[in-house]
């Protein structure tokens, strides 16, 4: 038994160019570069943390569970949204250049404010609605809904959102308007509307229908290209825009 | 929360679309409109000079034969191609088929639609092979 | 200087904050009383490390399964060191906690018929976990976060580190916050306090935890006076990726996954775990359903023996899923497929994964009566931070979800009645303490350069706790970590950060965050080392204390905070008033047993 024939450890040295934005000492961003050591393993979060410690401590970033999961460590690299914990370095010839998410607000370094992302999250109504259910919850006698695989099926893809926000870097509709309510949020709404213990799909039409809302979506794309969780949001998106279409005839012929 | 020091991005500039490979992908699938309006333009000019009278007709055939417009009308044909080649890959994620409640596998519908492509083009060459 | 008033502040926004303030919101509306509920997190709710437990949340679920069996697994699983009136509050509330998740739209896997699927977990008797494929902890956090959107009353503080608990005559009256956006102090008035800050599995140098995983609300409660409770009792999960520590989860081997040494050899026979069950056909409290401290030491062993193979530095032995096939590793174990393929480039459908132990878990934390209150009035306690008494000396996998359910109701129902029969205490004395952390925080950036760095100190306390506090311990281990431990408390007052900018400064933080870390690494030493026995996850290799030692020790060890002083230890009494220690026994050897 062994998995010795997996294993290579290229030593060598990458250069990584970081863009820099203080605020409080510097009015404008600039470009610093990095030297470091990495191997096969090396993450693009590794190298991050390797800055952190052992070359210079003022460079900000976010991080967390540095396994693709709690969605932190978005940036941009060479010009595409991805997370540093899921990119590696040995992919990348030549200069390696690293930006905040694109199309928001830049706090520091390599943080991004993310307030306006999770404002058009909250919009959607992301939760349950069912509010007349034939069986209430009652703690004294729980009781679950029922739902088969097959309706599980339906809208498990949706639920798997990390609300990393590639999407939104990815997106040049978002970048032409911050008020585009944006690949995620409307992914979550879709997610709802999909799940068969749900009766909230007329709520969240309101929202969904405005321009704002998936109508300000023209199916670029690039969003699902970049989901590091194969959500595929622009698929979500467009479905709604069916959802949506159909709902507003319906509202039509009944006056 | 205090604003202030956020870096404010400027708003995108209308090149955007140039920065990357996909994007300009997209914007080439945007622009398979521009010679079908061209092709479209060319047909309701027929049927204007089919009611005018055969000189009419006659001055459209002419025109239709010319070089340029047969090129145009060619890259019309091709970017329907193209959008269709593109717009077909896209279907099954915008509407999703499920027969008996299991969703219908997205190669399956691609290649539903290409035969339905081939059904209405013989159809046609049927159509007007006998005339 | 930001100052509110809320009627109950929640620091963590993790699976127990937010079903804290679920539950105060809920339990104020029951009461009539309307009450503003502050949610504070160090970073976006949705990215606390609830979200990366995999394997499922447990319940007594199926018609044969009984609230007894679970109680006695959870009990016996612990190795008696558990609050027994607590177990079985927690296993006759954990159905109707689950149940309310799916009423709120968690996606569990389900069966044919529509019903909730469950699944086997190490130390358990029969199937009663719940999951969401190998996403439960992500799936049950994104349910919380999005459910408590509906509840206006609950206003959210993203990204603000607490940096210490406003304490007034024995009672809590605030917290006070940095904003880490703008550098800004906030204080916070506050009737109740819920700490539900997490683990601190970040004290050790290998292990499955995120970044944020520091210990903070452990610390804050224990400068105040609180006891931390059986800090010794730290959790080696058997199966981390090598190199990063990243989580494989239990329910590989829940669904029929196997662990073989580099000879291919399923070990655990040797280990009283046995016999070696059919491939393919796991059993509850056989082989690899053991329970998580006897697998961890089952590999400690091998790897004494010569029996573990190699993958870049790390010993490692193998955990096979193969004999699942494709179509049902993608199905069930789709995330750990992602995580083996990308971390370790490593494809489980055609290949064994390299694994070994990593710290995973804390069991102790801070003491809190069965009702998640401290000792100090209007201060509560749940999840992974709170020692309520659920896990005594080893937890049991799948426990920790439901108990974040569980208690984090609880903690937030407490906190709500609390604050109904309150008052503000008066803001002067909130201003006093905030002034004393603005001097410290103008201590640590005072920009005169440090003599120490806080890099050196950090992976000094990683690697002591590690070769001093790993899944065998013997004395002189203990003793030189804990020496090393003081040393290093001693050197983090000459601490300084670099970065002297008041926006978004993440060496501040980390450095706060060792600050925390030295506190309570000094808890768990001191506990290890006055623990001369072995019981659950503290297993020590020393003469004669190498077994349980229920005449001196079923007890469990309170750790006090002296300052600059060296900490304190007593011992504290065990509910043990539903079953009686009895020997902790698994595979064919606990057949007729009680366990």
């Amino acid at each position: 038994m062994s998995t010795d024939h997996l294993q290579t450890n290229h030593f060598q040295t990458k250069h990584i160019s970081v863009k820099r934005y203080l605020p409080d000492s510097s009015a404008e961003p600039y470009w610093q570069q990095y030297e470091l050591p990495v191997d096969d393993s090396t993450s693009l979060l590794d190298a991050l943390n390797h800055i952190k410690e052992q070359l210079d401590s003022t460079l900000s970033y976010r991080w967390s569970c540095r396994m693709a999961i709690c969605g932190s460590c978005g940036v941009m690299v060479n010009g595409i949204p991805k997370l540093g914990c899921k990119t590696f370095l040995r992919d990348y010839e030549g200069e390696i250049r690293i930006e905040p998410l694109s199309h928001f607000p830049v706090q520091r370094d390599l943080v991004v404010d993310m307030e306006i992302f999770l404002e058009h999250l909250a919009a959607v109504k992301p939760y349950l609605i069912d509010d007349n259910p034939v069986k209430p919850y009652d703690p004294k006698a729980p009781e679950t809904y029922q739902q088969s695989p097959e309706q599980l099926a339906r809208y498990k893809q949706f639920a798997n959102c990390i609300n990393c926000g590639l999407c939104y870097s990815a997106c040049p509709q978002f970048g032409l308007n911050p008020e585009f309510l944006g690949p995620a949020a409307l992914t979550l709404a879709h997610r709802y509307n999909l799940d068969s213990r749900d009766h909230g799909t007329k709520q969240r039409m309101t929202e969904l229908n405005r321009h704002e809302g998936v109508w300000s979506c023209t199916f670029v794309g690039f969003c699902s290209k970049v989901c590091p969780k194969h959500v595929d949001p622009a698929a979500a998106v467009n479905q709604s825009k069916v959802e949506s279409a159909k709902h507003t005839l319906i509202a039509l012929f009944k006056g | 929360m205090d604003k202030s020091t956020l870096q404010r991005l400027p708003p995108l500039k209308r090149t955007w679309w140039l920065k990357h490979r996909f994007f300009k992908l997209y914007m080439v699938r945007e622009a398979t409109v521009l010679p079908l309006v061209f092709f479209i333009l060319c047909l309701l000019a027929g049927m204007i000079s089919l009611l005018q009278g055969p000189d009419s007709w006659q001055g459209w055939v002419a025109f239709m034969g010319a070089p340029i417009v047969l090129l145009l009308n060619l890259l019309a044909l091709i970017a329907s191609l193209f959008h269709a080649a593109t717009f077909f890959v896209l279907f099954p994620r915008v509407m999703p088929l499920r027969i008996a409640g299991r969703s219908l596998p997205d190669q399956a519908i691609v290649a539903g639609q290409w035969a339905g492509v081939l059904v209405v083009a013989l159809l046609f060459l049927w159509l007007f092979g006998r005339a | 200087m930001q100052q509110r008033d809320f009627d109950i502040v929640i620091v963590g926004g993790g699976g127990a904050g937010l079903r804290a303030a679920i539950g105060a919101a809920e339990q104020a509306r029951e009461q009539n009383t309307p009450q503003r509920i502050a949610l504070l997190s160090k970073v976006y709710p949705m990215r606390s490390h609830t979200v990366a437990a995999e394997g499922g949340a447990a319940a007594v679920t199926s018609a044969e399964d009984t609230h007894q069996a679970h109680f006695d697994d959870t009990v016996s699983g612990g190795d008696w060191l558990v609050e027994q009136g607590v177990v079985d509050y927690f296993v006759h509330h954990a159905y109707q906690e689950l149940v309310q998740m799916e009423r709120w739209g968690c996606p569990w896997s389900r069966k044919e018929d529509g019903q909730v699927q469950v699944r086997r977990f190490g130390g358990m008797k029969t199937a009663r976990t719940w999951f969401a494929a190998d996403k439960t902890g992500f799936h049950m956090l994104h349910t919380l976060f999005q459910t408590s959107l509906k509840y206006p009353e609950i206003e959210r503080f993203d990204e603000y580190f607490v940096l210490d608990l406003a304490v007034h005559e024995g009672a809590v009256i605030g917290v006070i916050a940095l904003q880490v956006a703008t550098g800004e102090l906030t204080l916070l008035r506050a009737k109740a306090v819920v700490m539900a800050t997490g683990g601190a599995g970040r004290l050790f140098r290998f292990n499955t935890n995120a970044g944020i995983v520091t210990g903070d609300g452990m610390a804050m409660a224990y400068r105040h006076g609180v006891a931390l409770r059986d800090m010794e009792f730290v959790q080696y999960h058997p199966t981390g990726l090598p190199g990063s520590g990243i989580l494989i989860t239990e329910a590989c081997r829940g669904e029929g996954g196997i662990l073989l040494n580099k000879d291919g050899y399923r070990y655990l026979q040797d280990y009283g775990l046995g016999p070696e069950t059919p491939l393919g056909k796991p059993e509850n409290k056989y082989m690899e359903l053991g329970p998580r401290d006897k697998l961890s030491q089952a590999f400690w062993q091998e790897q004494q023996a010569g029996r573990t193979g190699k993958f870049g530095d790390s010993d490692v032995v193998y955990l096979d899923l193969r004999h699942l096939g494709e179509t049902y590793i993608l199905e069930r174990l789709p995330f750990i497929c992602e995580l083996a393929k990308s971390y370790i480039n490593v494809d489980p459908v055609k290949e064994p994964i390299p694994i070994r132990p990593a710290v995973h878990y804390t069991m102790g934390g801070i003491e809190t009566d069965p009702q998640c209150e401290t000792s100090i009035a209007g201060l509560y306690a749940a999840g992974e931070c709170a020692s309520v008494g659920l896990h005594g000396a080893n937890r049991l996998g799948s426990n920790s979800l439901t108990e974040l359910l569980v208690f984090g109701r609880l903690a937030g129902e407490q906190a709500s009645q609390r604050a109904a029969q309150t008052e503000w205490a008066d803001s002067r004395l909130l201003e006093a303490q905030a002034d004393l952390q603005q001097a410290a925080l103008a201590r640590l950036c005072d920009g005169e350069g440090s003599s120490e760095s806080w890099v050196d100190l950090k992976h000094a306390m990683v690697q002591a706790m590690e070769s001093g506090c790993g899944i065998y311990r013997t004395e002189e281990s203990m003793q030189q970590a804990l020496n090393t431990i003081r040393q290093l408390r001693a050197r983090f007052n000459n601490i300084r950060v670099n970065d002297t900018s008041k926006v978004f400064n993440t060496e501040l933080l980390e450095c706060i965050e060792l600050g925390y870390g030295l506190d309570i690494a000094e808890a768990s030493c001191l506990g290890a080392l006055e623990r001369r026995e072995s019981r659950g996850a503290h297993q020590r290799l020393d003469e004669g204390l190498q077994v349980r030692d229920d005449v001196n020790y079923l007890k469990h060890s309170q750790v006090f905070y002296r300052g600059d002083a060296h900490a304190e230890l007593r011992w504290q009494d065990v509910d043990t008033r539903f079953s009686a220690p009895a020997e902790r026994v698994y595979g064919d050897a606990a057949k007729g047993g009680k366990a």
